[in-house]
């Protein structure tokens, strides 16, 4: 059933594929596995993603009577010393964290995009600015800057997600002047200059289209950095309020209950916070080798 | 040209990837540096652990042949518990947010075990007959461990010193203390103030000749040790003062250490201290070679139920008021359908009492407060004054619904547990609780307007007056929007009283007279849930002798009597 669907597929992809035709061997093989792939991880991140939306009210109820219970059928997580679920506790937290993800990510690539492309077709002085920005947030360490900036926003979830957005951008926004740099090089935006074409006319027409799969690579890859962040930002108790089901909140919490052996209550959110930073930077790699023109033969 | 764009374009990609894997790297590493430290400083807890252990082993003098008696012992405190200003009064050490004995220096009065006045310095106290003045003398020849002789000259300069410098104690009373000859010493009082004894019991008396900017970490005192060594962030050691006027203290050695509630177990875990504190939470493991000692406390737990409606703001602009809990039945639905006992057993582990007021066991605790819990009456009450459940199960009443946030302060978990156990019972009888934590930067604030759990309990009725006397600046109580004339004005009474322990009735009266006040009888704008025990892990063979009430702050009062402490 399994190979019968894939080799349908093959078809499809070899026949529409000019090159896979021309290399023969195995065309579309690798890119198959890897849309596949990429597909299952998607639906993986989504589920937990919308169940952890749906169980934000059942993920802080505390219930004393069924408090500190190890994993068991009921409580495949176990409970904590409120007798809270940390199962839905656990699921809930990573949704939290993946919707901080998709939100600081998007604004935090969004703000690498258009000063990456503003510093190279907006001239000297704009360069110069967003050198000298890019600079000031890569020279301050990570997370000082980013405890400062949540700090000064009023702390709570607006803090968090300013705090992320706001440290994110700088290595995504060099890499793409960099690659404007070098685009404003090349002879058809030479044409498009003698032609009198408006810098806004060519940045977002001739340029802006090159950067895309700089810019959705970078996107994704954004996400792990960005929960992770999220999540020590949280342990360190500058982002929300404890009740709240962050995991960085979640691993706080449990480090006071490891030494009386509760080990379930770090064990498993953080083992779910791995895979899910795995699962996105596996998912980051995956579209960059699909929509990357270069890697299309494999 | 196609092939050299998409050769291109790979290169990027892969220099992407490179740069977000480094940057990943460093993201990494901005959070290894955190738990390193914490390793760091948990090696050094245990590096220093083991010097103790070695300083006692050496301190105990030959305890390998067993003859000589142990007459040290190593405690460990919370590190909220360590002075950040040092062991000076003015900053409140003793004197402070949390009361206790100062140690090092000796006070003029002490309280007794059932919290009443006695003498330490003083060896006799006369007050005037308007209240207004009293005379206290103090022993002959008591020396500070510098050699020098302690004087009336050295009480009037305290005195004087910490009301123009305290900012943690209330010294507002005090006009002037001025020393009549070397053993006598008058104070003059602003206003009437028959508790004065109680501020006289924590107050430490400092040298006038000694006392500067760097007193707090070289304290020179009179009282029962000295301090020897103070490595800040890690222990203070305390010995034994030769020169002390009183019975010599058993324990000549005493060392403090600070540590977080997990290492302090940990310490106790490998056996490595004598008294460790703990949490209800790390009570159920017991600990092989200690025992778990349990004391009891004034130290509970509350929260305020603003007692006006919503819409003033007071003049600093802080919004007062709620429009829910302003409803005196719906505040004494609340105090009787809490389960008090239910409470201790599933928060506390059974490790408290259950708490009626701010003052349960205290000389001036009014009876009349004690609630019981009773639901059926608790539900009858909210549909007598109409809260009517609405179609999700909460009550309304002229569209107002029975909801209130309950704030508790960030990382104190005990007090979250409460909050989410409040919220639990009293979702039962339709009334909705959305438990959210706070920090002390705005817990203030937002307590005039919601729920805040507190936590109270000290050795003077003031904190009777602190709570619910309305404040001088507006026409409301500190903490919490109430305001009742009589109670003020019993309390009045009670501070103008020239003999303290006749306004102890005066202060029972402010709580309930029969007629009003602040009981469930009367307006509840506060509702006691439990007074929590302080619970040590204390080494098996240790005698730490009677223990006074605590009062709030789990810390230096279980060594108040530290002098008393034997080894079997």
């Amino acid at each position: 059933m399994k190979t019968s669907g894939k080799s349908s597929m093959l078809k499809r992809v070899g026949s529409r594929s000019a090159y896979g035709k021309r290399k023969a061997g195995f065309p579309g093989n690798r890119r198959l596995a890897t849309t596949v792939l990429l597909v299952l991880t998607v639906c993986f991140l989504a589920a937990v993603t919308i169940m952890g939306y749906f169980w934000q009210e059942e993920a802080v109820r505390t219930d004393f009577s069924r408090k500190n219970l190890p994993p068991c059928v009921l409580y495949p997580f176990g409970t904590d010393w409120m007798g809270r679920d940390m199962f839905m506790r656990t699921i809930t937290g990573l949704s939290f964290s993946i919707r901080i993800g998709l939100l600081t990510a998007a604004v935090s690539a969004g703000i690498a995009f258009f000063s990456g492309l503003a510093a190279v077709v907006m001239g000297k002085l704009v360069n110069d600015l967003v050198l000298l920005f890019i600079d000031v947030v890569m020279g301050i360490p990570h997370m000082l800057l980013l405890i400062l900036i949540s700090f000064a926003c009023g702390r709570g979830f607006w803090g968090v997600v300013a705090g992320i957005a706001f440290t994110h951008w700088a290595s995504l926004a060099r890499l793409i002047r960099g690659e404007v740099l070098q685009l404003k090089q090349s002879q058809y935006v030479k044409i498009a200059e003698r032609l009198g074409k408006s810098r806004r006319y060519i940045a977002f027409c001739h340029l802006a289209p090159n950067l895309i799969s700089q810019f959705v690579t970078g996107l994704i890859l954004l996400f792990p950095h960005a929960i992770l962040h999220e999540a020590s930002i949280t342990f360190l108790g500058f982002g929300l309020s404890p009740e709240k089901p962050a995991i960085g909140i979640i691993l706080a919490e449990s480090m006071k209950y490891l030494a009386m052996g509760k080990w379930w209550i770090a064990l498993f959110p953080g083992l779910f916070l791995v895979v899910v930073v795995l699962l996105f930077h596996y998912a980051g790699q995956s579209v960059c080798r699909l929509i990357d023109p270069g890697s299309v033969h494999e | 040209m196609g092939n050299m764009a998409y050769k291109r374009l790979a290169g990027v990609c892969i220099m992407a990837l490179l740069a977000f894997g480094l940057a990943g790297c460093t993201g990494g590493g901005g959070m290894v540096p955190v738990t390193e430290s914490q390793g760091n400083m948990a090696q050094q807890g245990s590096v220093e652990l083991k010097k103790n252990a070695e300083a006692v082993a050496g301190s105990a003098g030959g305890s390998e042949d067993g003859k000589t008696e142990k007459d040290s012992v190593i405690v460990v405190m919370g590190p909220n518990s360590e002075p950040e200003s040092g062991f000076d009064p003015a900053f409140g050490w003793g004197a402070g947010e949390h009361v206790h004995e100062p140690l090092i220096q000796s006070t003029l009065t002490v309280t007794t075990k059932d919290l009443k006045i006695d003498y330490d310095l003083a060896t006799d106290i006369k007050v005037s007959e308007d209240g207004l003045t009293w005379t206290v003398t103090i022993r002959d020849g008591v020396i500070f461990s510098d050699n020098s002789p302690l004087t009336a000259a050295d009480v009037a300069f305290t005195y004087n010193m910490l009301r123009d410098t305290s900012s943690v104690n209330d010294f507002t009373m005090l006009k002037e203390a001025k020393a009549l000859d070397d053993t006598t010493v008058e104070f003059t009082l602003n206003r009437p103030y028959s508790i004065w004894p109680y501020t006289m019991a924590i107050t430490g008396v400092v040298p006038e000749h000694a006392y500067g900017p760097d007193y707090g970490s070289m304290p020179v005192g009179s009282g029962r040790y000295i301090l020897k060594q103070w490595d800040k962030g890690q222990q203070a050691i305390f010995e034994a003062n030769p020169d002390y006027y009183g019975e010599a203290p058993k324990m000549k050695k005493v060392t403090i250490l600070f540590m977080d509630e997990d290492a302090a177990y940990a310490a106790a875990l490998s056996g490595q201290v004598d008294v460790s504190y703990t949490s209800a939470a790390f009570s159920e493991q017991p600990i092989d070679g200690y025992e778990l000692f349990s004391c009891d406390t004034v130290d509970n737990r509350g929260f305020n139920l603003p007692a006006v409606p919503s819409g003033e703001i007071n003049e600093n602009g802080v919004p007062l008021g709620n429009d829910f809990t302003c409803d005196l039945q719906v505040r004494r639905a609340v105090n009787m359908a809490l389960d008090r006992e239910e409470m201790i057993a599933h928060v506390l582990n059974g490790h408290g009492t259950a708490a009626y007021s701010v003052c349960d066991k205290m000389p001036w605790y009014q009876p009349q407060s004690e609630t019981n819990y009773d639901p059926d009456r608790a539900a009858e009450l909210l549909e007598e004054s109409g809260w009517i459940p609405g179609r999700d199960g909460i009550r309304e009443k002229d569209g107002v619904r029975a909801e209130f946030g309950l704030l508790y302060p960030v990382g104190d978990s005990v007090r979250q547990a409460l909050a989410e156990e409040t919220a639990n019972q009293l979702a039962d009888f339709g009334i909705r609780v959305n438990v959210e934590g706070v920090g002390w930067d705005t817990a203030y604030d937002r307590a005039q307007s919601t729920p805040l759990m507190w936590g109270w309990g000290a050795h003077t009725p003031m904190e009777l007056y602190n709570i619910y006397h309305t404040s001088a600046s507006g026409g409301y109580a500190e903490y919490s929007p109430y305001a009742n004339g009589q109670v003020d004005t019993y309390m009045e009474e009670a501070l103008a009283c020239a003999d303290t322990e006749a306004s102890y009735e005066l202060w029972k009266k402010a709580q309930w007279d029969g007629v009003t006040g602040i009981t469930q009888d009367g307006d509840v704008p506060w509702i006691w849930l439990v007074n929590i025990d302080h619970l040590y892990w204390v080494k098996s063979g240790l005698r730490i002798a009677e223990q006074k009430l605590h009062p709030h702050g789990h810390g230096w009062s279980v060594v108040n009597n530290v002098d008393q402490w034997t080894w079997e």
